[in-house]
C-alpha cells in the first residue's frame, strides 16, 4: 500500500514541479513536500509502522524518492533563480567603468631611476650636489687648467668670473671625497647645462649620472666589470660592447663605452652613423691630480669614475627622434609612459 | 680632422692591411675615426667618356640630347649643362651607378619623352667641390671608357678623426701614422732633410728678435730667395685637396702641406715687405687695430702676442698672417717663420679674436718646439724645389732657453695595479719606445722615460700607463666578474624626492620637466633672479625662482596642443640671489629643491556616472592634504588662508612649519595667466623640498580601534554667511567633553528661505569612549550643552 502511495507521490510532485514557473510557487512546493510536515517526509513516519520484512525494500524506495524529489526539486530552483534575477536585476556588465587618473613620473625620471637601482644593488650610495657651481668644483679640481682646450668640451653658462652652471655632475665627485675618506662608492644623478643650440638633438639641460669608487684595490679591470655588468642589466645581457680610448681631464686613462647598435643590430644606420656602434657612458680611472685636490694619497688609492646623459639613453631606448619632446611636457606624450 | 691613407703611407708601410683593420685599429686606441670616404668605391662606375654630339632636346630649350661613347657604345644621354660640347671628355654615370651627392641611383629614364641611358656629371655631384655651373671637363687625351678613379686619381681613403684635446702630437699625418708604428710594431719613416744651400747667409738677410720669450720660447726662420709663386705642381695641389684644403700658390701650399704632415704650422712673409728685414715678437701693451690677410679689420686686445718687424705688426701670432706682408704673386724673397707659441696665450688671442684656424688650433693645444728648425728647413727646400728659388744658408734660430724632455719614472708593477692585469715588460719597452719615447732601465723594477717635446700630455707615470693600455688595447683588460661591497649604511640622498614622485604621481598627477632657464620677466614673477652673462637668448636668460612659470608655459603648450584638463607637477631646482649685491660666495645664493602641483580644466567629464566637475581650490586643498599626509607631516604643519588677493593670487594658503611657509598656493589670478595666453583657471600650489626633507615626521604608531560602540549625533544652525567653517569646528571642540572625537562638516548651503546672507552649515558629532559604552545621558548633555553654545558664540539659530 505504501508502495502505492510513493507512486502517487511521485507522480504528483513531477506535475507540481513541472508547473512551478517562479521561486514563489516552488516554495510552496518545498512545503508541500519537503518541510516537516510535508507528504515526503511523513510518509518515513509511516515506515515505522511497516512490517520488518517490509523494512528494508520500501526504506530503500523512500530514499529514492527523497533523493529524486530533492534533486528535481534543487535543480529547478537554479534554473528559476538564474531567470527571476536576470528579468529583474538587468545589469549592462559592458557600460565603461569609472575612470581612474592615473598619473605618471616622467620618463627622463623612470629611466633614472632604472640606472639607480642598478647601480644602488652593487652598493653604491647616492649623493646630490649644486646645479649652481662655482669654477673650482667644475673645472679647476677636475683638473681643467684655465686657458685649456679641454674646457671647450663643455660649453658653458657663466653666472659671472667664478660662478656657472655645473657642464657635467663631476663636481659632486669633488664634494663627496671632500666630505669623507675612502673607500666612496657613490652614483651622483643631476641635471647639467650646456649652452649648445636647442635642435631635434641638443638642448640646453640634461640629466647625468656620474659614479664613483675610490679604494685601495680598484682597477680598470673592475671598471669594465661593473660597467659591463650594468650594461647587461640596462640593455639586456646578450650584448655587445667595446671600451675605447678617450680623454678627460679628470680621469687617467680614460675611456668611452660603445654597445652594439639596437637599432639596426651592429650592421650600420643613421643613428650610429654607420659605425655600428652606439656610445653610452664615458668613464676612466681618477687622475692622481683630482686627489690633489682634495688631499687622498694617490699613491695608496686608487679610484675610477664614469658618467652618463639620460635623455640620450631615453631617446635610444625608446626611439624617440626629438630631445625637445622630453621638456615640452605634452600630456600626450607625458600618458605614453 | 681629414687625413689621406695615401699620405699616411708616405711614412709608415700599410700595404699589407685593409681599411677596417686600419680605422678599426686607430679608433680602439684613441685616435677616433668618426667617417671614412673611399674614393675606390664612392666612384667604383664613373667612367671616362666622350661626347660624340650635342643636339636641342625637342620638348626643352634647356636640355640637349647627347650622343655619348662610352668606350664600347654609343648612348643617347639627356643633359643640362650649359657648356656641353661635341668632343669633349666627360665624366660619365653609366645605368646603376650611385651618385655621391645625395646618395641617388642613375636609372634609364625618360626625360620629358626622350630616353636617356646615363649621366654626365657636373663637379659637386662628385662631391669633388661645390661647382654646379656645368658638366666637369676633362682632358682631352684620357681614352674613353677609363675608370676616373684611374684617370683622376680619385683611389685614396680619407679618414676623419675626432683627436681629442689633449693629443695635438696626432694632429698631422705623421702623428698618426707615429701611433700606428706602435700599434703595428713598425717602423716609422720621417723625411729627411736634402737643403742645396745658396752662398747667402741668411742671418746676413734677416734678424730675428724675442721680446716675449714667456709666450714666445723659440722662433726659427728660414730664408728663401727668388722664388716664383705660382700655381703648385699637381701633386701638391692633389694631397691638399683631398684634405679639403684649397690650393693657393705654391709658397703657401708648402706651409700648409707641412703643417698637415708633421704638424707645425708655419707662416711666410714676403721678406721684402718687412720693414728693416726684421722680425720683433712682442705682445701688444694696448688695444690695437689689426688688417689679417682674410681682408679683415680685427680689434686686438691689450696683451697679444703679435709678430713685428722693424715698424709694425705683420701677424697675429700663431693665429693669422697680416695682409700687409703677405704672399703675393709679384713676391721674389720670402721668410718662412717656423714658432713655438705658449698655447694659453694663443688660445686667448684665438678666443678674443673669435677665429680659430689650423695654426691656432694647433698651437693652443701644443705644438712641438723642438720640430721648429726641421719643418722650415723642410719647407724651404720644398718651395726651392717647386719655385725655383734658392735657399739662403743656415737657419735663424731663437730658443733663449731649450725646453727639455721629461723624464718619468714608471714601475711595471704600477701597471699592473692601475689596469688590473699584466703586461710584459719587453711589450711596455717595444710601445713606449715606437711612440717616441726614450727608455733606459733603472732596475728590474721599474724603467725611466724620456719623453719627446710632442707629447705635451705626458707628465707623469700615469701617463705612460695609459699610453701602454691604449695602444695593448682596451679590449685586453679583462672584465672582472666579481666585486666586493662594504656592509656600512648605505646613503641615498634621493630617497626623499624619490617617494615624493611616487605619492604625487600615485595621486594622478603627470610629471613635468621644464627648462629652467626663462626670460627674465618670468624669473621675477616669483623671486629675485640670477641672471646668465652669457645667455643665449633674452628668452633663456635667467634661472628660474619657482617652478610657477615653467608650469604655466606647460599649461599654454597643453591647451594649444588641445588637451584642456591637467593635473601635472614637477620636481626641480629653483635659484634666488640673497640680496641685490653681486655673487661672490656660495652664501648670496639660494638653491633649493622645489614642488609643484597644477590642476586646471575639468576634474571630472561628464560621463554616464559622473556629473562635470572642474578643479576648484578644495580640489586642490585635498591633494595638497593628501601628500602632507602621505608623507606624515600633517601634524606638524600649519595653515594660514588669505582671502584677499596678492600679486599672483586671487586667494591663496600656506603651509608652515614654525612660522615659516614651507609651501603656497591658491587660484592664479587672471592677469597672470594673461601673460601666459591661458585662459581657463589654474591651480597651484608650490613646495620648498628642501625643507620639507628637513622636518622629522610624526613617528607611526598603532592605535587600537574603538571597541565600544561610537555614538553620532548631528545638528544644523543658521548662520551668518561669513561665519568660517574652521572657526564653528574649532569651538566645538574646545567646548565639547573629552568624548567627543570628531566633528564633521556634511552639508552646507545658502537659500532664500535661510534668509539674506545666510547659510546652513551641519555636522556630525561623533563620541566614544575607550574603556566603556557611553551612556545616552552624557552625550546628550554634552549636545545640548553645545547647542546652547553656538547658538550664543555665533548667534546662530538651530534647524529643526
Ligand atoms: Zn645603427
Amino acid at each position: 500500500m505504501l508502495d502505492e502511495i510513493i507512486n502517487q507521490i511521485q507522480k504528483e510532485f513531477e506535475k507540481d514541479i513541472q508547473d512551478a514557473d517562479s521561486l514563489k510557487k516552488l516554495e510552496e512546493i518545498r512545503i508541500k513536500y519537503l518541510a516537516r510536515n510535508g507528504s515526503v517526509t511523513l510518509l518515513f513516519d509511516k515506515l515505522k509502522e511497516a512490517s520488518k520484512e517490509e523494512k528494508p525494500l520500501l526504506g530503500k524506495k523512500l530514499n529514492e524518492l527523497r533523493n529524486s524529489v530533492t534533486e528535481k526539486f534543487n535543480s529547478k530552483k537554479e534554473l528559476l533563480e538564474k531567470s527571476e534575477t536576470s528579468s529583474k536585476e538587468f545589469i549592462d556588465l559592458t557600460l565603461p567603468g569609472k575612470t581612474v587618473k592615473l598619473g605618471s613620473k616622467h620618463i627622463l625620471t623612470q629611466t633614472l631611476e632604472e640606472i639607480k637601482q642598478i647601480f644602488k644593488s652593487m652598493g653604491f650610495s647616492v649623493f646630490e650636489g649644486p646645479e649652481l657651481e662655482s669654477d673650482y668644483y667644475n673645472f679647476e679640481a677636475l683638473n681643467f687648467p684655465a686657458d685649456h682646450p679641454a674646457r671647450d668640451m663643455q660649453d658653458t653658462f657663466f653666472i659671472n668670473q667664478k660662478f656657472l652652471l655645473r657642464t657635467h655632475t663631476s663636481p659632486v665627485q669633488i664634494r663627496v671625497m671632500e666630505s669623507m675618506q675612502p673607500p666612496v662608492r657613490a652614483i651622483m644623478p643631476g641635471r647639467v647645462y650646456r649652452n649648445e643650440a636647442i635642435n631635434a638633438r641638443s638642448y640646453c639641460t640634461f640629466q647625468q649620472v656620474e659614479g664613483l669608487y675610490v679604494d685601495t684595490d680598484v682597477t680598470f679591470a673592475e671598471l669594465k666589470g661593473t660597467l659591463v655588468s650594468f650594461a647587461k642589466q640596462f640593455y639586456g645581457s646578450s650584448l655587445k660592447y667595446r671600451f675605447r680610448p678617450s680623454f678627460f681631464p679628470f680621469t687617467e686613462p680614460s675611456a668611452e663605452m660603445d654597445i652594439t647598435c639596437f637599432i639596426c643590430n651592429g650592421k650600420g644606420c643613421r643613428i650610429c652613423k654607420n659605425s655600428g656602434w652606439l656610445e653610452i657612458l664615458g668613464c676612466g680611472m681618477v687622475d692622481p691630480n683630482v686627489f690633489k685636490y682634495v688631499n687622498y694619497d694617490s699613491e695608496k688609492y686608487v679610484g675610477y669614475a664614469f658618467g652618463m646623459g639620460i635623455e640620450r639613453i631615453a631617446l635610444l631606448k625608446y626611439g624617440i627622434n626629438d630631445i625637445r619632446l622630453f621638456f615640452e611636457n605634452d600630456l600626450r606624450f607625458l600618458k605614453q609612459f | 680632422m681629414k687625413i689621406s691613407l695615401n699620405w699616411l703611407k708616405e711614412y709608415i708601410d700599410l700595404s699589407d692591411l685593409s681599411t677596417n683593420e686600419i680605422v678599426d685599429k686607430l679608433t680602439m686606441s684613441g685616435l677616433e675615426v668618426e667617417d671614412v670616404t673611399d674614393e675606390n668605391e664612392l666612384y667604383k662606375n664613373f667612367i671616362v667618356a666622350e661626347v660624340k654630339s650635342v643636339s636641342k632636346h625637342p620638348n626643352a630649350d634647356k636640355l640637349s640630347v647627347c650622343e655619348v661613347f662610352d668606350g664600347k657604345e654609343n648612348l643617347q644621354v639627356i643633359c643640362g649643362a650649359p657648356n656641353v660640347a661635341a668632343g669633349q671628355k666627360v665624366v660619365f654615370a653609366p645605368i646603376g651607378t650611385i651618385i655621391p651627392n645625395g646618395n641617388f641611383q642613375i636609372k634609364k629614364a625618360k626625360i620629358r619623352g626622350v630616353e636617356s641611358n646615363g649621366m654626365i656629371c657636373a663637379e659637386d655631384e662628385l662631391l669633388l667641390s661645390d661647382d654646379h655651373s656645368g658638366i666637369m671637363v676633362l682632358n682631352e687625351n684620357l681614352p674613353a671608357g677609363r675608370p676616373i678613379t684611374e684617370a683622376l686619381n680619385l683611389n685614396d681613403v680619407i679618414f676623419e678623426i675626432a683627436v681629442t684635446p689633449n693629443r695635438p702630437d696626432a694632429l698631422s699625418h705623421i702623428g698618426v701614422a707615429r701611433d700606428l708604428s706602435a700599434i703595428f710594431n713598425r717602423d716609422l719613416r720621417i723625411p729627411e732633410i736634402n737643403l742645396k744651400e745658396s752662398k747667402h747667409k741668411a742671418d746676413e738677410i734677416a734678424s730675428v728678435e724675442i721680446i716675449d720669450s714667456v709666450n714666445c720660447p723659440r722662433y726659427s726662420a728660414k730664408i728663401v730667395l727668388n722664388v716664383e709663386v705660382k700655381d703648385s705642381p699637381e701633386w701638391l695641389q692633389n694631397k691638399l685637396t683631398k684634405i679639403g684644403l684649397r690650393p693657393i700658390n705654391n709658397v703657401v701650399d708648402v706651409t700648409n702641406f707641412i703643417l698637415h704632415e708633421i704638424g707645425q704650422p708655419l707662416h711666410a712673409f714676403d721678406l721684402d715687405l718687412l720693414e728693416g728685414k726684421k722680425i720683433i715678437v712682442k705682445s701688444t701693451n694696448e688695444e690695437k687695430e689689426f688688417v689679417t690677410l682674410d681682408s679683415k679689420l680685427r680689434k686686438l686686445p691689450k696683451g697679444t702676442l703679435m709678430i713685428c718687424d722693424a715698424k709694425r705688426e705683420v701677424a697675429v701670432a700663431g693665429v693669422m698672417g697680416g695682409e700687409n706682408s703677405e704672399i703675393n704673386p709679384s713676391t721674389k724673397n720670402i721668410l718662412i717663420e717656423s714658432a713655438y707659441f705658449n698655447p694659453s696665450s694663443i688660445r686667448r688671442t684665438a678666443k678674443a679674436l673669435q677665429l680659430s684656424t689650423d695654426s691656432s688650433y694647433r698651437f693652443e693645444r701644443g705644438t712641438d718646439p723642438s720640430i721648429t728648425k726641421y719643418a722650415a728647413e723642410r719647407a724651404a727646400q720644398l718651395i726651392a724645389e717647386i719655385s725655383g728659388g734658392e735657399v739662403a744658408e743656415g737657419i735663424i734660430d731663437v730658443y733663449p732657453k731649450i725646453i727639455e724632455r721629461k723624464e718619468i719614472i714608471l714601475r711595471y708593477q704600477r701597471v699592473t695595479k692601475i689596469l688590473g692585469y699584466e703586461i710584459s715588460n719587453g711589450k711596455i719597452h717595444q710601445i713606449l719606445s715606437r711612440l717616441g719615447i726614450a727608455l733606459k732601465d733603472l732596475d728590474e723594477n721599474s724603467l725611466l722615460a724620456s719623453v719627446p717635446t710632442f707629447r705635451h700630455d705626458l707628465e707623469r707615470e700615469i701617463d705612460l700607463i695609459e699610453e701602454i693600455a691604449r695602444v695593448n688595447g682596451y679590449d685586453n683588460i679583462p672584465v672582472v666578474p666579481k666585486i666586493s661591497i662594504t656592509l656600512e649604511r648605505k646613503i641615498d640622498q634621493q630617497k626623499f624626492e624619490d617617494e615624493v614622485r611616487n605619492i604625487i604621481s600615485s595621486l594622478g598627477f603627470y610629471e613635468m620637466i621644464n627648462n629652467p632657464l626663462e626670460s627674465e620677466w618670468e624669473a621675477k614673477l616669483t623671486g629675485n633672479p640670477i641672471s646668465l652673462a652669457n645667455p643665449q637668448s633674452v628668452e633663456m636668460s635667467c634661472l628660474r625662482t619657482s617652478l610657477l612659470a615653467g608650469g604655466l608655459n606647460s599649461v599654454k603648450r597643453n591647451l594649444n596642443f588641445g588637451v584642456r584638463n591637467m593635473m601635472l607637477f614637477e620636481i626641480g631646482n629653483v635659484f634666488n640671489k640673497k640680496s641685490d649685491s653681486s655673487i661672490n660666495t656660495f652664501e648670496d645664493i639660494s638653491e633649493k629643491q622645489n614642488l609643484i602641483l597644477i590642476l586646471s580644466g575639468k576634474e571630472e567629464e561628464k560621463s554616464w556616472l559622473d556629473q562635470e566637475k572642474y578643479f576648484d581650490f578644495y580640489s586642490l586643498k585635498g591633494f595638497v592634504n593628501a601628500f602632507i599626509q602621505k608623507i606624515s607631516l600633517d601634524n606638524q604643519l600649519t595653515d594660514l588662508y588669505y582671502s584677499s588677493e596678492n600679486e599672483l593670487y586671487n586667494y591663496h594658503w600656506t603651509k608652515n612649519f614654525n612660522n615659516v611657509v614651507v609651501g603656497i598656493g591658491g587660484k592664479v589670478k587672471k592677469e597672470v595667466l594673461n601673460k601666459f595666453d591661458i585662459n581657463q583657471d589654474v591651480f597651484v600650489f608650490e613646495f620648498n623640498l628642501t625643507a620639507l626633507k628637513q622636518i622629522t615626521p610624526e613617528a607611526k604608531k598603532y592605535f587600537e580601534p574603538p571597541k565600544y560602540p561610537k555614538v553620532i549625533r548631528d545638528f544644523a544652525f543658521i548662520f551668518d554667511k561669513y561665519v568660517q567653517y574652521l572657526d564653528v569646528k574649532n569651538f566645538i571642540l574646545k567646548k565639547a567633553s573629552k568624548l567627543l572625537k570628531s566633528v564633521e562638516l556634511f552639508d552646507i548651503f545658502e537659500s532664500e528661505s535661510l534668509g539674506r546672507d545666510k547659510k546652513s552649515m551641519a555636522f556630525t558629532l561623533e563620541y566614544y569612549d575607550e574603556s566603556r559604552t557611553l551612556t545616552e545621558d552624557e552625550v546628550e548633555k554634552d549636545f545640548n550643552y553645545l547647542i546652547s553654545e553656538i547658538l550664543k558664540e555665533f548667534n546662530a539659530k538651530l534647524r529643526g
